[in-house]
């Protein structure tokens, strides 16, 4: 292999050293060695490598906004930010398990400390250790499991899905999917991770899980029951992830969830690849989950920067009001996270419905969980619809002027016009059996995106001509009719005075009231508060194991002289007779 | 009564200064200020009123909202404030404007306030009583289908609601028929009734039908009971009329006071306190007044007394209006009205409301506000 492949690599391991002087320049290094590592990486229509080009955009752009970003933060931030990606890099350049667990570690380890340091309380750096540990230590069973099948620790073709299994029980737990959300939404969310780090937490190191899911799902053999019980484990994922994030009031706290859901929707797609035997179907299916792991990670890195942005982690704490960039770009980023065109999400969700009611037409059980699957998708994206809206709405303060623009805002604005741009030119990454037009209409061959299991085409869309016409119609409106005039008058309410304004809490209370049993939601006259019902079961079960040791080692293990002699002969019978059965 | 000291029997209300209970008058030192919640991260303040579609009368809700549940809510009523000069006036006078006071009530506001003066100027309130029973419990019987006919609309229940409306102007005909007045006015005087009570039982014998037929489709329909049932709950030992009977308990003036005398009545309690109690309570009682109505035997007034009026004394009058107790005390000095007190039941009626909305959503919002029947132009009543 040759030397220069690796330059990437070694480049940002370079910018971690010179990061801990001269923050700016390790900042800029990361970014060019980010763009270097797309440039030798990434290849057309190998769709592995798609994860390479998604990482490599969220890297630069981290890289870059953390120029203007990190400034707020102290000399630890950009050394330990640079090193999670070098992680990450090396995971992805990893071509067996020993190098992808070091980089999975190397990964790990700095985005602890980058939680740890800038903690409120220990707790949330210790929930990312315990769940960050548990995932490696499952995904070192995978590699031993896989070393016990295939005799390398390379990844090769493997006859069980054991390994598969296994390593995506480890990579659920880094990508906060059920019943482990607590895993992702609380370290970001109450462990006050800068924004460039829950970006790069969000985005991309969940993007690893994915990466490592799809790579080990290429070398299994296709198995019903592992992928109905993905699909299962997303779909909750993502009913849950989108709700909690409708009715999160910490915005990163609503990133998290967000995250959740996408994955959780990642989740299930692999899940409907792994239970398919059908090759035109599966292809699909894989590019789906490629399109929509790029929406995800791209446009949550937008999220995050523009949460970032606003300089305070609660709604209830904005107080300017970004100018028109920062509003533009918000709106393509939110746009491509709730599904919706002209961004890249549309096309993403697009890709994975299809996928899922084609799948209705496969018999069997596999027909049933992918229509089931696919309407509580679609119920999903609803929830995550109304969640980034909120977002869109409640991170301005409307009552105040625009303020200016700054390099986070241009950087914000550049991720949502990507957005767009890829969504245009998404027919470019898709393999040319799903390309084709209808030139009748004046779609042009090359143009149009098919979904299809066989021969006939299921559903037809055409991104570049959803972009055109969509501007076309803007700028129309806008030459006819000019800048929309508007008008800002005080409120007259009776004569009453009252300058109260919706805020994003009661815009969310609906559910929190029509879900309360789910969302467990304080039903007191107090207020409205939720829990998330896998941290409140885990610490129940925490709870409970403590309150069981505790009665075992005071009515058993109670140093009394007694109870030991009965346990030793008890014991003793029962090695007796163990030996003697065998 | 009057001794402005102790607090004994049930609570009725508040005038300025002085809270009235069932045997007692006691001078509170200074009106108590109403106390204000205060909000939790990310309530808001909704106002709602004072003039809005949706409210028949001037009312201003100021509600507490973390989104959808309220709260909190507080009633300001004083955007209908009237100050109504009355005193000095005579006897004569001043029952021209108690009887204006809500024409929807003029009939209780009348009678109670012609009982006081009866009894500040000890004249017995002997023929006309059954004819006042009667007054009154047209009253009833027309106020209830109001209240029930507005917890119709709140549903979108567009047919009862018609239904009831049109059973109200029958009401309404027959009052004007028997009374000479829609709204009673002119009807009373010093113990005696001005009215013409031939063919008022088979007249009220069709509203009685007609009724029943409305009443059992409502409560066949399973959408509106939906809505009324475990909405709006309050029990509170200070409540009156049929909102504290349909919470179990057995207040009410017809029983416990003995300035209008029941020969017989039966009264109707519910248990469950909420708007759908509060319905049937009405319900029933538009029954039951129908009866009063069918048994209450008149005996026209052989010859009209002529009463001294110009005297001096104080007196009370409590009767059972078609929402709760209405009280009212005069002090009459060479038969001018030197003073005058007025509990309306919306004042405790209003209290209910704020203690029974908490918890409920805003689509509720008017079943609870509707089940209460408040009159806020009775409640905003100054006399000066």
């Amino acid at each position: 292999m040759n030397i220069i492949y690796y330059l990437p690599l070694i480049l940002i391991f370079v910018s971690v050293i010179i990061s801990i002087k001269y923050r700016n320049w390790g900042y800029i290094l990361s970014a060019v060695s980010s763009i270097i590592f797309i440039a030798f990486t990434y290849r057309t229509f190998d769709y592995i490598t798609y994860f390479y080009l998604i990482a490599g955009i969220v890297w630069t752009i981290t890289s870059i906004y953390s120029l203007s970003y990190g400034k707020n933060y102290g000399k630890w931030l950009a050394p330990l930010f640079i090193l999670t990606i070098a992680g990450m890099m090396t995971i992805l350049y990893a071509n067996n398990f020993l190098v992808f667990i070091a980089g999975w570690e190397i990964m790990s380890i700095p985005a602890y400390l980058t939680v740890a340091i800038n903690k409120k309380n220990d707790i949330e750096a210790y929930v990312f250790m315990f769940f960050s540990e548990i995932s490696t230590v499952l995904i070192m069973v995978s590699a031993v499991l896989s070393y016990y099948y295939t005799g390398t620790f390379g990844f090769n073709k493997i006859n069980n899905d054991y390994v598969l299994l296994i390593f995506t029980l480890g990579a659920m737990s880094k990508m906060g999917l059920t019943p482990f959300m607590i895993s992702e939404w609380l370290p970001i969310a109450h462990g006050s991770a800068p924004a460039n780090s829950s970006a790069i937490f969000s985005a991309t190191m969940t993007l690893m899980g994915v990466y490592g899911i799809t790579k080990l799902a290429l070398l299994s053999p296709v198995s019903e029951v592992i992928g109905i019980l993905f699909i299962a484990i997303g779909i909750i994922s993502v009913m849950f992830g989108s709700l909690y994030a409708y009715i999160s009031e910490n915005m990163k706290s609503l990133g998290g969830f967000s995250t959740i859901e996408n994955n959780g929707t990642l989740l299930s797609a692999l899940g409907l690849y792994i239970a398919i035997n059908d090759g035109i179907f599966r292809a699909f299916v894989l590019i789906s989950i490629l399109i929509f792991a790029m929406s995800h990670s791209i446009a949550k890195t937008g999220l995050f920067l523009t949460i970032g942005n606003t300089g305070t982690e609660y709604f209830s704490g904005i107080s300017d009001n970004k100018g028109l960039l920062a509003r533009m770009g918000k709106f393509f980023i939110l746009s491509s996270l709730s599904g919706l065109f002209p961004g890249i999400g549309g096309l993403g969700t697009w890709m994975i419905l299809e996928s899922f009611f084609m799948g209705a037409f496969i018999q069997g059980a596999i027909g049933i969980s992918s229509i089931i699957g696919g309407s509580l998708l679609a119920m999903g994206e609803g929830f995550a619809t109304a969640a980034m809206f909120k977002v869109y709405y409640f991170t301005d303060n409307h009552s105040k002027k625009n303020n200016k623009n700054n390099l986070e805002t241009y950087t914000i604005f550049s991720t949502g016009v990507m957005l767009v741009f890829l969504f245009s030119i998404s027919f470019l990454l898709i393999g040319k059996e799903y390309i084709s037009g209808i030139p009748n209409v004046l779609i042009f061959n090359g143009f149009m995106i098919e979904s299809r299991f066989g021969p006939a085409d299921f559903g037809l869309l055409s991104p570049i001509y959803v972009v055109l016409i969509t501007l076309f119609f803007t700028l129309l409106a806008y030459l006819v009719f000019g800048k929309p005039k508007t008008r800002t008058v005080k409120r007259w309410n009776t004569g009453i005075e009252n300058n109260e304004t919706y805020n994003s809490f009661t815009y969310s209370s609906n559910i929190r009231l029509m879900l309360k049993k789910i969302l467990k939601t304080n039903s007191g006259k107090s207020d409205l508060e939720t829990v998330d019902i896998f941290w409140y079961f885990m610490i129940r079960i925490a709870s409970s194991y403590r309150k069981l040791t505790k009665y075992i080692s005071y009515k058993i293990m109670n140093s009394s002289i007694s109870t030991y002699m009965i346990y030793m002969i008890i014991a003793f019978i029962s090695i007796i007779v163990i030996v003697s059965l065998y | 009564m009057q001794s402005f000291n102790k607090k004994t029997g049930r609570y009725i209300g508040r005038y300025k200064n002085y809270d009235v209970y069932s045997n007692e008058i006691v001078r509170i030192s200074e009106e108590n200020k109403e106390d204000i919640n205060k909000k939790l991260p990310g309530e808001i303040t909704f106002n709602y009123g004072p003039s809005a579609g949706g409210l028949e009368e001037s009312v201003n809700f100021n509600i507490i909202t973390p989104g959808e549940r309220i709260n909190s809510v507080r009633v300001d009523s004083s955007f209908k404030r009237r100050n109504i000069k009355i005193l000095n006036d005579s006897v004569d006078s001043a029952l021209l404007k108690v009887e204006r006071i809500n024409g929807y009530h003029s009939a209780s506001n009348s009678i109670c306030f012609l009982l006081a003066v009866e009894n500040a100027l000890n004249i017995e309130n002997g023929e006309s009583n059954n004819k006042r029973i009667i007054e009154i419990e047209l009253e009833r019987i027309r106020s209830n289908l109001h209240v029930i006919k507005c917890l119709a609309e709140s549903a979108g229940f567009s047919i009862p609601e018609k239904q009831l409306s049109y059973l109200i102007e029958d009401v309404s005909r027959i009052i004007s028929t028997v009374f000479k007045h829609r709204y009673f006015f002119g009807a009373n005087y010093i113990n005696d009734v001005n009215g013409n009570f031939n063919n008022l039982n088979e007249s009220i014998l069709k509203i009685k039908n007609e009724f029943m037929v409305i009443y059992q489709d409502l409560l066949t329909s399973k959408i509106f009971m939906d809505r009324l049932q475990e909405n709006g709950t309050v029990r509170d030992m200070n409540s009156t009329g049929p909102a504290a009977r349909a919470s179990g308990y057995n207040y009410d003036a017809r029983l416990d006071s003995s300035s209008l005398y029941y020969e017989s009545y039966k009264i109707f309690t519910g248990s469950s306190g909420d708007v759908f109690s509060r319905f049937m309570v009405r319900s029933d009682e538009v029954f039951s007044s129908i009866e009063l109505i069918e048994n209450t035997e008149i005996k026209e007034n052989e010859s009209k007394n002529k009463y001294d009026l110009n005297k001096s004394g104080t007196g009370y009058a409590r009767i059972e209006s078609p929402q709760g107790d209405l009280f009212y005390h005069v002090d009459i000095k060479d038969g001018r009205i030197n003073d005058i007190l007025m509990v309306s039941p919306s004042y405790l009626n209003i209290k209910l409301f704020e203690k029974a909305m908490p918890g409920n959503i805003f689509t509720d919002f008017f079943f609870v506000w509707e089940s209460f029947g408040i009159w806020i132009s009775e409640k905003e009543v100054n006399f000066i």
